[in-house]
């Protein structure tokens, strides 16, 4: 005993306290000064660059359009991700080879699946403009990523397709928890399919439906890559998320007190979501 | 079961939205796949072939040897260059294999001796060292990077494998140890007391008690944090500067945001760099999914 945990918890200890201890500490402390990597000193400011931050036009541009992002995409992720497990949970031949599948748009790097979708909505070329011609939807091609109140739109879609394979996963996991005598019990009652989704599947699936809700609204918060290769933040200022303008004061403007301001208050922000969304959605569901 | 007209219609509907679904998820990469196999003036037809005519392996020749595409798309005017950095693409894949394979192993001899040790010894401090642990995933990559980034190039590490193989270690090991933690707890103790019985000291049993049984939750750690090294984008972006350290999301960033860009290489990057998280994600997708659900639904 004694030393002997110390000894073996050292190394994973040290590899993790380093990249979390000082990169926290170093933020908080860069977040209460002037730092322009331009200019070279750091005055003190205190609160000033939360302030500046708090009060900048567009901060609360880039929020909003966060809060827009998630209510995109969050909602499809859920419905599509529930709608997937009821179906992968049916015992019908051939579903294996669909759950096997479902994980791949999930394992593949974030910058490549935003890369399929850079290529998939192309103005020049896409596939979604050649399908949507030869289907007689459009009359020539749109430029989707150009296109202000579009872009929004194509980034989200690309988070979706990424993201709803976890929500299946983990959406079909907690169907399978439920015992097939509860469905058959309530058949007998007479509860016909939607009554039955609705008093004995949701409430029951009502845990793994809160840990996918937190999660994919923290995913959609904190998005980078998919930005990065398919908008940069744009056209104009469309696509610039919460994160994205968090990424761009630090390492575009060279303004690391605001950004490390930024970065903070998104960490509270997820933390708060988390708080929120804990609080908020028993209530609601347990009926 | 007698098969009714309406149970069979139900199905018909069934079988029908899988298809969907299937094509859904696909067809993203099945069109990718068309269109590196494609000449680049091709992919510009309005509506494109979505089937190449004929396929051509000549852009992923072009990747692997730098030999210029035959059927030059630079006489048809429609691109001023050829995207010459998508050459990185093989060395990039290299270079992400080897450092996710490094991540991995840290994560298997690190994660499992850690995880071992709080599940099984009992020391003053063991709640907050695991809560600490645990804890510092809460901080979002954005906000450390910097701090990150400066703590690379104090200690010389910027720009090196080593470098990046530590930081993805520091943000992997947490959730390794958390799930294998969670794994060697559910395993009868009643197993390692004979071991220790018979002699073995703790690291002997588990080294040959525990871990054959808790191979599964292994895989799954390997898994998890060989894809969580070869997807990283931003700490790979932000430390690595030499094109020959460059991993491959970095690579395909690079070519993919360039305006410029020839299209059917990028769409030959995008292939190449799914087919390692694919055939993991294929073979090992059961310990995926079980290590997924067992640590978000704790």
């Amino acid at each position: 005993m004694g030393l002997r945990p110390w000894l073996v918890l050292l190394p994973p200890l040290l590899l993790v306290g380093l990249f979390s201890v000082y990169p926290f500490a170093f933020a908080v402390y860069a977040s209460t000064r002037r730092w322009l990597l331009t200019r070279p000193d750091t005055p003190f400011v205190g609160l000033g660059n939360y302030l500046a931050v708090l009060g900048s036009e567009q901060i609360r541009a880039s929020a909003l359009t966060s809060v827009t992002f998630v209510a995109l995409t969050v909602p499809p992720i859920m419905l599509l991700g529930f709608g997937a497990a009821l179906l992968l949970n049916q015992p019908l031949r051939g579903m294996g080879l669909l759950r096997a599948i479902i994980l791949l748009p999930w394992a593949i790097p974030l910058v490549a699946a935003g890369v399929i979708w850079r290529l998939l909505v192309h103005g020049n070329f896409g596939a979604l403009n050649g399908l949507l011609l030869q289907l007689g939807l459009i009359d020539s091609y749109i430029p989707w990523l150009s296109n202000p109140s579009l872009a929004l739109i194509a980034v989200a879609i690309a988070q979706v397709w990424r993201e709803f394979p976890l929500a299946t996963i983990l959406l079909l996991a907690g169907l399978q928890t439920i015992p097939a005598e509860l469905h058959e019990a309530a058949r007998i009652d007479g509860a016909g399919a939607v009554a039955r989704l609705r008093h004995v599947t949701l409430p029951l699936l009502r845990p793994s439906i809160l840990v996918v809700l937190v999660y994919e609204s923290m995913t959609a918060v904190v998005v980078f890559d998919l930005v990065y290769v398919l908008t940069g933040g744009g056209p104009g200022s469309a696509t610039t998320l919460f994160s994205w303008y968090a990424y761009a004061a630090s390492f575009k403007f060279l303004n690391l007190g605001q950004g490390a301001a930024l970065s903070l208050l998104m960490a509270l922000a997820l933390l708060l979501l988390i708080v929120l969304y804990l609080r908020v959605l028993p209530s609601e569901e347990v009926e | 079961m007698s098969a009714s007209p309406r149970r069979l219609a139900s199905q018909a509907i069934l079988y029908l939205l899988a298809l969907l679904l299937a094509v859904f998820i696909l067809a993203p990469f099945a069109w990718v796949l068309s269109a590196s196999l494609q000449p680049e003036h091709a992919i510009f037809k309005q509506p494109p072939d979505w089937i190449p005519q004929p396929a051509s392996l000549d852009n992923y020749v072009y990747v692997f040897t730098g030999k210029i595409p035959s059927r030059s798309d630079l006489s048809s005017g429609l691109t001023a260059g050829i995207t010459g950095d998508a050459i990185f693409i093989p060395s990039g894949l290299r270079n992400s294999i080897a450092v996710a394979m490094v991540v991995m192993a840290l994560n298997l001899v690190f994660g499992t001796t850690a995880a071992y040790t709080f599940a099984r010894e009992r020391f003053r401090g063991r709640a907050v060292a695991f809560n600490f642990i645990l804890g510092s995933r809460l901080l979002p990559a954005m906000a450390v990077a910097i701090p990150i980034y400066t703590i690379l190039r104090v200690t010389g590490l910027l720009d090196t494998r080593i470098g990046l193989i530590l930081v993805h270690g520091a943000f992997t090991l947490p959730f390794s140890i958390w799930v294998l933690t969670l794994y060697f707890r559910s395993l009868p103790r009643e197993i390692e007391e004979a071991a220790l019985v018979d002699g073995c000291d703790r690291l002997a049993a588990l080294r040959y008690v525990v871990v054959p049984i808790a191979a599964p939750g292994l895989a799954a750690v390997a898994a998890f944090s060989f894809l969580f090294s070869y997807d990283e984008f931003l700490f790979a972006q932000l430390s690595l500067s030499s094109i020959e350290l460059k991993t491959v999301p970095v690579v395909l960033a690079a070519i993919a945001v360039n305006p410029d860009a020839t299209y059917t290489l990028i769409a030959v990057g995008v292939v190449l760099a799914v087919i390692a998280p694919i055939l993991l994600a294929l073979l090992l997708r059961r310990y995926l999914v079980s290590g997924l659900v067992a640590s978000l639904e704790k």
